[in-house]
């Protein structure tokens, strides 16, 4: 049922959206109107949309021609469209590319940040130093009986190697021995306990808390110790050497001067201290004058660091192992004052006042 | 210890300068913690003679002064009381000196008269306590004007500040140091002959009632005159408690006079940190300081009896010390009394009323071996350290008894100018008997890591004053010199060998670790990485002590149950810590009032619990505070509350573990807020609580506004993370998830976990996720109500959902709710 009228409606259609669309699209300027515009033509009310809905009433030997042509012009609609777009895209990247800049400066958006404390700091450090070279990590009460804190690492009775330990002791009413329970004054402690309840090789490190009796500028009644031995047959004092030079320099600088000198403590014999460069002045650069006026050293070059020494024999008896078979060496070392020489802390209260202002620094 | 460069020259001389030797004696044990130059920066103050001396025209207590310092004269305005008659000469300041204190001498007018250049003290010219007067030069002086202060007095010194360790007594006197020194440098140190006293007598057996005697004559040099014996009672010793005083010897020096001592003796004095008293005194002192051996002078006078009587007190006796403090003894202290009383605290001190005073003729001089340990506990006991009880518990030379007395006898008879009796008092009642010990050059070698043959061994040995008494090819035998108590064994001649030689001439060698089969225990592992979690959620450590007061405990209303302190620093840390609370809060209390307006911190320590065996239970807790701006992205001005702790508790769990903890409603402290603090836990396991702190709390503990608190029980949290173990991985879904919303208003008394449980229930196995997305109340929502808006994500595992059956599982879904919670859907 071909309508010769509707031939002609449809060739007017097409004519007059061929004439119109290149025109209209590109007169938009930004998506939206763009989209809208593109409706206009090929929408479920657009124009061409309407207009390929007269297909039917083509007559048949013109409705292949006519369809084509339609087909077409959609085509190019559709092409015109997508050429308009990526105009549009492109004219709005250039714009935010050449245009202003973001202000940079505002804060950024990140997971609140949090702080380990310097004493953390070191300890994990000088941890992970000791673990990597094969020694364990062991741990022991801050309440201890006297005997593991003096008797059985050698303090003799009544004797003044303890009046450097101003003990804090833990109240006992009526107890036999009022000075049976103490807060530990060092964490050597952890040589007894470890070697009492294994046996050799062992390789271990031990920090904690400790407690002496000193409360001024230099002394906190509470500070961190770390601990660290060695027990197997035929562990040499050169070893001992060895070991805390590189534990020092991996610590510290490589490049840094070690030196022992001799000392005493009840529970190790040869007993030693240990000296390092001083890092305040880094007094390996060997800039003389600078190591002068150093007020850390006092001019000397050295800063002492460490306390060391082959285990004591009379410690390896307490604990039941054959001194003749077995040595070892200790060696134990404040944490405070490393974390103060690492981090430049000025006083060693500032470690315990726990003040915001001074934790958000590390 | 102090101790003069010049004195141990003197001793033992080695081609070494003061720093050499500081380093060397360091490096072997004997600490050089400071070197003070003495006699140094006194240039400009010189002799000077008094020309003369006239009254001040308008103050009395002035005196114009005219000196010649050997170029000039120059008129002095002088306060001092004894300016000497012209011909006097005096320690001068010349105009543009600087005093050690700082001070410059400068021209100026002293109550309207010019004075140029100061006339010193020794006080203002640091060499002496002597502030009363100027400082005179002895008539026979031979200092002529315009020398150099330092040259005609003999000043220049080095004095060296050792830090002594304790197994060191010997060290403990200058003639130890130089010996020492000799080692250390390869120099042999030959003990010297004492200068005879001028005058001696020989007392004989005469002296001594009973007592074993020893001649002093071989330790002298020749040369004294002998007088005659005055006539003195003898004096007898009876040593009651032999095992606390080994050794008792006494000397006697008569016809002394008591005056003050000569300038060089007081300036060593002064020098080595002593003051001067009179001669007598500084002569014992001096001899302590030579030989590191306490002597004591009694005057023999004041010895009722003329008896020596060593004993242990009777529990309450009492008796007044130099100090002029009354003291009381226990059963245990050792006295030394007289016929009649206690007249010293034996290695002590003395006592009132036996001192030498400005009268004392006849002086018995005491020199002792007392048991270390009884010395040191009567020390403690009486809180009485002195010179003497600090060298004797160290344990001096028993065997030095009788050098010590012959020098300190002839000392004090030539300052008193009186004489010594030939004859001391010798009394043994536990003979010394030296430490034998082997040294097996092997094991040294085996000990150091580096070879010790045996010439080096007993060259050492031999420097160190051991008496070899047998060498094989295994072992060299030695007696320990006596006044080495510190050797024992072995390991302690290992010890010196390592010491002499230097210990950086062993070398340095990297040990083989025989690695553990147990490792590390997990707990500590488990804790560094609860710390990182921590850290990473936000939060800043803190460290407090672990002592808190009693009564910081009770304001924070954690158990009171405390382990106390028998002898604490104060009140403030007298007990230890029950509970993290009281510390971290205060950190935040403290915070607060600095005016930070965010605190967020954790501490990860022990606390400490009474539990009935000898050593309380240590447990290990993590303990959060957060306080004020919840902060955000500018201008968010928000409160830390409930939320924002059970998010950093989330966040700290998950971390560790894997997974979320359990907060809901259940027991927490009672320092927690009872409607805004909720329970923890993990697979069914109580592992903490989280919440606001109870505001009456809150303000005993000066807190301000709502301050957010949780604890986790470390221990628990570790085994939690045992049991849970490692993450077990699964596949990716093969087919995809669809997600509805769904909202409704419902009361308020319905959680948001039931109601998400509730939305799962309903779908039947489809529902993957439940979250809450949106929360609503106010406008348009009825009183006692709230909006809440879930978004369910279906999925099947087997099959793609159609949207048909997410609609019908969402329909049943909401159904389910509606019914349950009396929601009305939106």
């Amino acid at each position: 049922m071909a309508e010769p009228d509707a031939v002609q409606t449809f060739e007017n259609g097409l004519d007059a959206i061929r004439g119109a669309y290149a025109q209209a699209l590109s007169e938009a300027n930004d998506e939206p109107s763009l989209r809208l515009i593109n409706g206009r033509y090929v929408g479920p009310q657009g124009e061409l949309t309407q207009l390929l809905k007269l297909m039917p009433k083509l007559p048949g030997d013109r409705r292949r021609e006519l369809g084509q042509l339609a087909n077409a012009l959609k085509q190019d609609v559709q092409q015109a469209f997508d050429h308009a777009l990526e105009a549009i895209h492109r004219g709005a990247r250039e714009a935010e590319l050449t245009g202003p800049a973001l202000d940079v400066t505002l804060p950024g958006r990140w997971p609140m940040p949090g702080r380990l404390h310097p004493i953390t700091r070191v300890r994990n450090d000088v941890l992970e130093i000791f673990m990597s070279l094969g020694f364990d990590v062991a741990d022991g009460p801050e309440v201890e009986l006297y005997e593991n804190c003096f008797d059985k690492l050698g303090f003799p009775p009544d004797h003044p190697a303890t009046d450097e330990h101003d003990t804090f002791f833990i109240e006992a009413d009526g107890a036999p021995n009022p000075h049976a329970v103490l807060l530990r004054t060092q964490t050597s402690t952890v040589q007894v306990r470890e070697m009492t309840r294994r046996q050799p090789p062992l390789a271990i490190v031990s920090p904690g808390a400790v407690y002496r009796r000193d409360d001024d500028a230099t002394h906190s009644p509470m500070f961190f110790q770390l601990e660290g031995f060695l027990v197997d047959t035929d562990v040499t004092f050169a070893e001992l050497k060895g070991v805390l030079t590189l534990f020092l320099r991996r610590l510290f600088d490589e490049h840094i001067a070690v030196r022992f000198r001799a000392s005493y403590f009840p529970f190790v014999e040869p007993g030693g201290e240990v000296d390092m460069s001083c890092v305040f002045c880094r007094a390996w650069e060997g800039d003389r004058e600078r190591t002068a006026a150093c007020k850390v050293c006092k001019g000397t070059g050295w800063m002492e660091i460490l306390g060391c020494g082959m285990i004591h024999p009379v410690v390896f008896e307490n604990v039941g192992y054959d001194p003749e078979k077995y040595t070892g060496f200790a060696f134990g070392m404040g944490l405070d004052r490393i974390a103060m020489l690492k981090y430049g802390i000025p006083n060693i209260k500032l470690l315990y006042d726990n003040d915001v202002r001074f934790l958000s620094q590390f | 210890m102090l101790t003069s460069f010049r004195w141990l020259q003197e001793l033992c001389p080695v081609d070494a300068d003061v720093h050499e030797v500081a380093q060397r004696i360091s490096l072997a044990g004997l600490e050089v913690e400071a070197i003070e130059e003495k006699g140094a920066g006194l240039e400009a103050v010189v002799i000077a003679e008094v020309r003369t001396r006239t009254a001040h025209p308008k103050r009395d207590k002035l005196t114009l002064v005219s000196v010649f310092d050997g170029e000039a004269e120059h008129e002095v305005v002088c306060g001092a009381p004894n300016v000497p008659e012209p011909g006097g000469r005096v320690l001068f300041a010349r105009p543009g000196a600087v005093l050690p204190n700082g001070m410059e001498i400068q021209p100026r007018k002293v109550g309207g008269v010019e004075s140029s250049g100061m006339i010193c003290s020794e006080s203002e010219l640091e060499i002496g306590a002597d502030a009363d007067g100027i400082f005179v030069l002895a008539p026979d002086h031979d200092a002529l004007p315009g020398t150099p202060v330092a040259d005609a007095l003999d000043l220049r010194d080095y004095i060296l500040d050792i830090g002594l360790t304790p197994n060191r007594p010997d060290c403990l006197g200058h003639i130890g140091v130089a010996r020492e020194i000799g080692v250390l440098f390869g120099q042999s140190y030959v003990p010297r002959k004492v200068p005879s006293p001028r005058q001696t007598f020989a007392a004989g057996e005469a002296f001594a009632s009973g007592a074993p005697t020893v001649n002093l004559e071989p330790r002298w040099e020749n040369g004294s005159t002998s007088v005659d014996a005055p006539s003195l009672p003898s004096v007898s010793v009876d040593i009651v408690d032999g095992d606390r005083c080994p050794r008792y010897g006494a000397a006697l020096v008569t016809g002394v006079t008591v005056q003050p001592s000569p300038f060089w003796l007081r300036y060593r004095l002064h020098n080595l940190g002593l003051r001067a008293l009179s001669n007598v005194v500084d002569a014992t002192n001096l001899i302590l300081l030579e030989w590191g051996h306490p002597i004591h002078g009694f005057d023999l006078s004041k010895l009722r009896g003329s008896k020596v009587v060593v004993r242990l007190a009777k529990d309450g006796e009492t008796m007044a010390t130099l100090d002029d403090v009354e003291r009381t003894f226990t059963s245990d202290d050792l006295l030394i009394c007289d016929g009649e009383g206690p007249v010293a605290v034996a290695g002590v001190m003395g006592g009132a009323d036996s001192e030498i005073q400005d009268d004392t003729e006849n002086v018995l001089i005491e020199c002792a071996y007392f048991d270390p340990r009884s010395v040191r506990r009567t020390s403690r006991r009486l809180g009485l350290h002195t010179d003497s009880s600090h060298r004797f518990e160290r344990g001096v030379d028993p065997q030095a008894v009788p050098s010590v007395l012959a020098s300190a006898a002839s000392l004090i008879a030539e300052l008193g100018g009186g004489a010594a009796a030939t004859t001391a008092i010798d009394s043994v009642s536990v003979p010394y008997i030296p430490n034998s010990i082997a040294l097996r050059p092997a094991r040294a070698s085996r000990l150091l890591g580096s070879t010790v043959d045996a010439t080096e061994s007993e060259r050492v040995l031999d420097a160190i004053g051991c008496r070899i008494t047998d060498k094989s090819d295994a072992a060299i035998t030695v007696e320990a010199p006596s006044w080495r108590p510190d050797l024992g064994r072995e390991v302690d001649l290992i010890e010196e060998v390592a010491r002499v030689r230097g210990y950086d001439q062993i070398p340095t060698a990297v040990p083989r670790v025989h690695p553990s089969e147990s490792g590390t225990p997990e707990f500590l592992r488990f804790v560094a990485a609860l710390r990182g979690a921590a850290v990473t959620s936000g939060l800043y450590e803190a460290v407090n002590y672990g002592f808190v007061s009693r009564e910081e405990l009770a304001h924070a209303r954690v158990s009171t149950e405390a382990i106390a302190l028998a002898n604490p620093l104060s009140e403030e840390r007298s007990v230890m810590r029950t509970s993290l609370m009281p510390g971290l809060t205060g950190a935040a209390t403290r915070a607060q009032r600095h005016g930070a307006v965010d605190v967020r911190l954790f501490e990860l320590a022990r606390t400490y619990h009474p539990n009935g065996s000898a050593l309380p239970h240590e447990q290990t807790t993590l303990a959060i505070v957060l306080a004020g701006d919840a902060g955000g992205w500018i201008g968010g001005d928000r409160h830390y509350d409930f939320y924002d702790g059970k998010g950093v508790v989330q966040a700290i769990v998950d971390r560790v573990l894997g997974q979320e903890p359990e907060i809901a409603v259940g027991p927490v402290p009672e320092f927690m807020h009872p409607k805004r603090s909720a329970a923890v836990s993990f697979a069914g396991e109580s592992i903490g609580f989280v919440g606001e702190i109870h505001p009456d709390v809150g303000d005993a503990l000066e807190l301000a506004g709502r301050v957010v608190y949780a604890e986790l029980d470390v221990a628990k949290l570790d085994a939690m993370g045992r049991e849970v173990g490692p993450p077990q991985a699964s596949g990716l879904p093969k087919f995809p998830a669809v997600a509805r919303d769904i909202a409704m208003l419902v009361r308020e008394e319905f959680t948001a976990a039931e109601i998400a449980e509730a939305l799962s229930e309903g779908a039947a196995g489809l529902a993957e996720t439940v979250q809450l997305f949106d929360l609503y109340r106010g406008d348009q929502i009825p009183d006692g109500h709230r909006s809440l808006a879930f978004r369910v994500t279906y999925r099947d595992p087997e099959s793609t959902l159609t949207d048909k059956r997410v609609d019908k599982v969402h329909k049943q879904v909401a159904a389910l709710v509606r019914d349950r919670f009396d929601a009305t859907l939106r």
